[in-house]
């Protein structure tokens, strides 16, 4: 009961946010924690369900970004709204071909594959000039547009950034509850069973790596567009370590639980900047991060909505759909 | 009624007279809030930390004197982490929450790219002390005005020392960022243009510690001269595993941020014959226009207790400041608009030399860009020299 | 010919160095399973702690490095003691984040304490390389090369021949049966962290004279180590050395004949195409430690 107030209360001041948010710098804020957010559900697809920790997420964000950048930029200069699904496909197919050449591998040895792979795709887009003009980046990525209004303002950009996200999490929430999640989770709880009873562990994960790593192209899009210059920065691993952050702190496989993540983590170091000088700030980034872990072991929703239920119940927003049992 | 008036007359002439004293003494006003985005942590964290420091003296020389049109400047200073992401990000916060009217920015060229947009959205003028890349003022943003040099500025103002140095044949040495391959590009344009052949072009990481693979494929080249294009702590790298390896060739450093007294310092005998670009000449400020300006941030930088090796870079954030403080000045108020065109008009004398900008750009869009006094400098014998060609 | 010799040479002096930083991970995350981040920032310590005992305590050289290890080992115990023993039994993927937390904290506090000035480490090593025809090779390389062996070999000894070692590899095949033996398998935990923080503390100090102290240069090692691990499969020593040293070839003859500025992606690619292709490591033996 008390989730969906919290819930109904979230989503009446997330449509509202332009009406009462104090200055266009918090507005600023909240349109990165949103892009995070499709980020944070999108790993959280991989991490949270599938039991695999994939530490190359930045590559599929990244790609996302410079697919859209260079798509909508000269020589082709295509819509926005076409350069987006693009850069969901973009990102989807390198999610796919990690999974069919990672997903035979399982725990630390998928984790150093997804590394490697993001290592390798950053290196190309610092060597590779005459695609992404290396270091020097794509400045000047158009702003999308619908008919004759650019979405240029932070308010505009704020709602299609929400619009985003909550078909993200839709798409998440759609995918859990459906016969792939629950065949997911069954291939986290216990693969040998699984696969016993007839599910293909592969086959699923894979699909589980391919809707991921397009969602997190979708993000990749989104930051393109935003900030309006994109550089090989955006492989930088602090991206996927921001993200796997929001995961695991928030609350890996629930559904609420990459979202508070997001939210936290990106006001984090913007109210460090407020609260301290910036010698320290990354300094107590580091110290919050353990002292959360510390105390939130399991993630915040689900120490803050209490015990863990068996795996198969049908959960609600907050529930965990993690078990007990560890993944190694 | 008349009871209370005389009450109220006197209070309200007092409040007049204390208002009057106010606005005559004017020690009460607001200070002018000017932001500073730099790379304060991260792996460029020394340059950037060197910048800030600069712009401190900077700051508090203006602040002595009394300040801008009778107020002190507040320089409210932001780290960008190195990243794009968090300039734009500390942009957004100076402008909008602190409500600067001026920012000097980002060191990096693609932080400096990520911050570019935000000052065009809100208006508010731009002072870039350090990046390279051409495209800062060629991306046709009005509100983005460079002192340092980009890369090509740098060559051609080589161009009149190439002759004395005599190359033949040259290889290229370069970190894999913007501002290396920017810098392969101008200087290997000039020269060409002035008669000598390309070799080897090897490009590094940013962070690559072992350079000994790119060496040992220079030193079959059969060039005199190694250009290098990279930061003090890589330069140091290649001295030393040049050494290393025997390449016994001459050895010329651009990109005028790094201090051959570092050079010196770490690679010892390895640095001997090679040469700098530099915009900044701690060691010879006789050199510089205002010869008494150089001396004295020199004598302050040291008297603070700065690394003296921050100077090359240290003194950018002081002519930033400079040029900020002498914009606001011209415009007479502190309003962003006012400043900006004020920009055009500055006529400042820099530890570098005249700070003063033309138009750089498409038009109509125009970016102002300075145009800085480069020098040459050689270490020999474990000493800097300024050679005769200047 | 002499081109490929040369860079021969470079690859086995640095490849020496990736082989002192694997063992060390492959002991913490090859035995310990845990995801060590941070192992890259007990390098940097290492370097840190020569140069402090170096440069500011005025030690000789030798004595400088040992310094250097016992705090690495020192730090890595702690470590282990206040952070890791309390969340033993919890998911991999929190203890990983915690120990991201500890690189994130260790750097930027290294960078409060030294700022972001890069240091060089002062050694009483001639500067002139030792010429052999057309190979040329620093006394400074050839001193960290053997000294890397030695340690490398003293650790074997130490896992092998000790009864400590046997208790650490006892503890990780079977925790119960090594604990119902009388094993103290918190000590050992704690042993075990702390050696492996202490190889990687002696990377730093090896190669910190060689190159510079800077507060980020163990980003780069962390991820190289991990390449390492997985390269000689985990937990295994001897696959750890071998892939050490042939991880440092393959990225010189990558950067020398194939391009420099992908000379990174070497190690990358390398791990993808082992564990494509023989994903128990190039070494991998029917007897291993974990």
């Amino acid at each position: 009961m008390i989730a969906r107030v919290l819930a109904a209360l979230g989503a009446v001041a997330a449509v509202t946010a332009p009406l009462w948010v104090a200055n266009p710098y918090h507005l600023h804020v909240l349109i990165m924690a949103g892009i995070f957010t499709i980020l944070a559900l999108s790993l959280n697809l991989l991490l949270g369900y599938t039991g695999q920790l994939s530490l190359g997420h930045a590559a599929f964000f990244g790609i996302g970004a410079y697919t859209s950048a260079l798509l909508t930029m000269p020589p082709l200069e295509w819509s926005f709204w076409v350069a987006l699904p693009a850069a969901a496909l973009a990102a989807g197919l390198a999610g796919w071909a990690i999974g069919r050449l990672a997903l035979k591998l399982r725990g630390a040895y998928f984790v150093l594959v997804t590394i490697s792979f993001a290592g390798v795709i950053s290196l190309v887009s610092v060597n590779w000039m005459e695609l992404t003009n290396g270091p020097l980046g794509i400045p000047g990525v158009p702003a999308p547009s619908v008919g004759p209004w650019t979405l240029r303002t932070k308010t505009a950009y704020w709602y299609l950034v929400l619009a985003m996200a909550v078909l993200a999490y839709l798409v998440c929430r759609r995918l859990v509850y459906s016969r792939l999640g629950r065949a997911l989770v069954a291939l986290r709880e216990n693969e040998p069973l699984a696969e016993s009873v007839g599910i293909d562990g592969t086959h699923y994960l894979v699909l589980a790596a391919v809707v991921s790593a397009a969602m997190a192209g979708v993000g990749g899009s989104l930051y393109a567009h935003y900030t309006r210059f994109v550089s090989p920065e955006v492989f930088l691993f602090s991206y996927t370590v921001t993200m796997v952050i929001m995961v695991i702190a928030g609350g890996q496989g629930t559904l609420a639980g990459p979202v508070v993540g997001a939210l936290l983590f990106t006001a984090l170091p913007e109210a460090l900047r407020e609260a301290m000088a910036w010698q320290w700030q990354l300094l107590a980034y580091g110290v919050v991060l353990i002292v959360c872990v510390f105390f939130l072991p399991r993630g915040i929703v689900p120490t803050v909505t209490g015990a863990a239920r068996p795996a198969w119940t049908e959960g609600g927003l907050f529930k965990t759909r993690r078990g007990s049992g560890s993944r190694e | 009624m008349r009871r209370s008036m005389r009450f109220v007359a006197p209070v309200v002439v007092l409040f007049l007279a204390a208002l009057a004293c106010y606005q005559i003494s004017g020690a009460q006003q607001a200070p002018i809030k000017v932001g500073m985005i730099q790379p304060l942590s991260g792996p460029v964290a020394a340059s950037g930390n060197y910048v800030r420091m600069g712009a401190e003296i900077g700051r508090d020389w203006v602040n002595a004197k009394g300040g801008v049109l009778g107020r002190k400047i507040d320089l409210l200073i932001e780290d960008n982490k190195s990243d794009p992401k968090e300039a734009a990000s500390a942009a957004e916060k100076l402008i909008v929450r602190d409500n600067v009217a001026v920012m000097i920015c980002c060191w990096g060229s693609s932080m400096t790219l990520a911050a570019m947009p935000k000052v065009e959205e809100y208006g508010v003028p731009l002072v870039v002390e350090t990046s390279s890349a051409a495209s800062i003022t060629r991306r046709g943003n009005p509100w983005v005005f460079r002192i340092s040099p980009p890369s090509e500025m740098e060559a051609i103002g080589l161009e009149s020392k190439l002759k004395t140095l005599g190359i033949k044949k040259y290889d290229f040495l370069a970190v894999n960022t913007d501002w290396g391959r920017g810098a392969v590009t101008a200087f290997g344009d000039i020269l060409k243009k002035n008669g000598a052949s390309q070799g080897v072009v090897e490009f590094m990481d940013q962070s690559a510690t072992d350079l000994n693979a790119q060496i040992t494929k220079i030193k079959t080249s059969g060039s005199d001269t190694l250009m290098v294009t990279t930061s003090v702590e890589q330069i140091t790298l290649i001295l030393k595993q040049a050494q290393e390896q025997r390449l016994e060739r001459r050895i010329v450093t651009t990109g005028g941020s790094s201090s051959p007294s570092q050079l010196i310092k770490h690679a010892g005998p390895a640095a001997n014959g090679s040469y700098h670009v530099l915009v900044f000449l701690p060691w010879f400020p006789e050199a510089h226009p205002d010869a008494k300006l150089a001396k004295a941030f020199v004598d302050e930088w040291q008297k603070r207790g700065f690394p003296f090796d921050g100077l090359t870079e240290g003194f950018r954030g002081h002519d930033a400041v400079v040029t900020v403080a002498e914009a606001i000045k011209i415009a007479g108020k502190d309003e962003r608009r006012a400043i900006r065109d004020a920009l055009w008009k500055v006529n400042v004398m820099g530890t570098n030399g005249p700070i003063r900008f033309e138009k750089d750009g498409p038009a109509g869009k125009e970016s102002g860009q300075n145009k800085p006094l480069i020098f040459l400098v050689e270490i020999k014998d474990g000493q800097l020299t300024l050679p005769k060609m200047q | 010919m002499e081109q490929l010799l040369q860079h021969l040479v470079n690859g086995l002096v640095l490849g020496g160095t990736y082989a002192l930083l694997g063992i060390g991970l492959t002991l913490i995350f090859g035995l310990m399973s845990v995801v060590n981040f941070a192992h890259g920032e007990f390098y940097t310590l290492g370097a840190y702690a020569a140069f402090a005992a170096l440069a500011l305590a005025g030690l000789p050289f030798f004595l400088a490095l040992l310094a250097a290890i016992a705090v690495g080992a020192l730090l890595g115990a702690l470590t282990e003691r206040a952070l890791l023993r309390p969340l033993r039994g919890h998911s991999i993927d929190t203890i990983m984040l915690v120990m991201i937390g500890v690189w994130i904290a260790m750097q930027n506090a290294e960078l409060l304490a030294w700022g972001g000035v890069a240091r060089s480490i002062p050694h009483p090593f001639p500067t002139a390389p030792f010429t052999l025809g057309p190979l040329n090779i620093a006394p400074l390389r050839l001193f960290v090369v053997v000294t890397a062996a030695a340690l490398i070999a003293l650790a074997w000894l130490l896992i092998q021949k000790t009864r400590l070692g046997t208790a650490m590899r006892a503890t990780f095949q079977d925790r119960d049966t090594a604990a119902l033996m009388g094993v103290s398998i918190g000590r050992i935990h704690t042993i075990t962290f702390a050696f492996g923080s202490a190889l990687a503390a002696a990377a730093g100090a090896l190669l910190g004279p060689v190159f510079l102290a800077y507060p980020s240069m163990g980003d780069l090692a962390s991820l190289k180590a991990f390449s390492v691990v997985i390269l000689g499969g985990l937990g295994n020593l001897a696959g750890a050395t071998l892939g050490g040293l042939l991880l440092g070839i393959a990225e010189e003859l990558g950067a020398g004949y194939v391009s420099s500025g992908y000379r990174d992606a070497v190690g990358f690619v390398a791990i993808i195409l082992v564990l494509l292709f023989r994903p128990a490591g190039l070494f991998a033996r029917a007897e291993r430690i974990g």
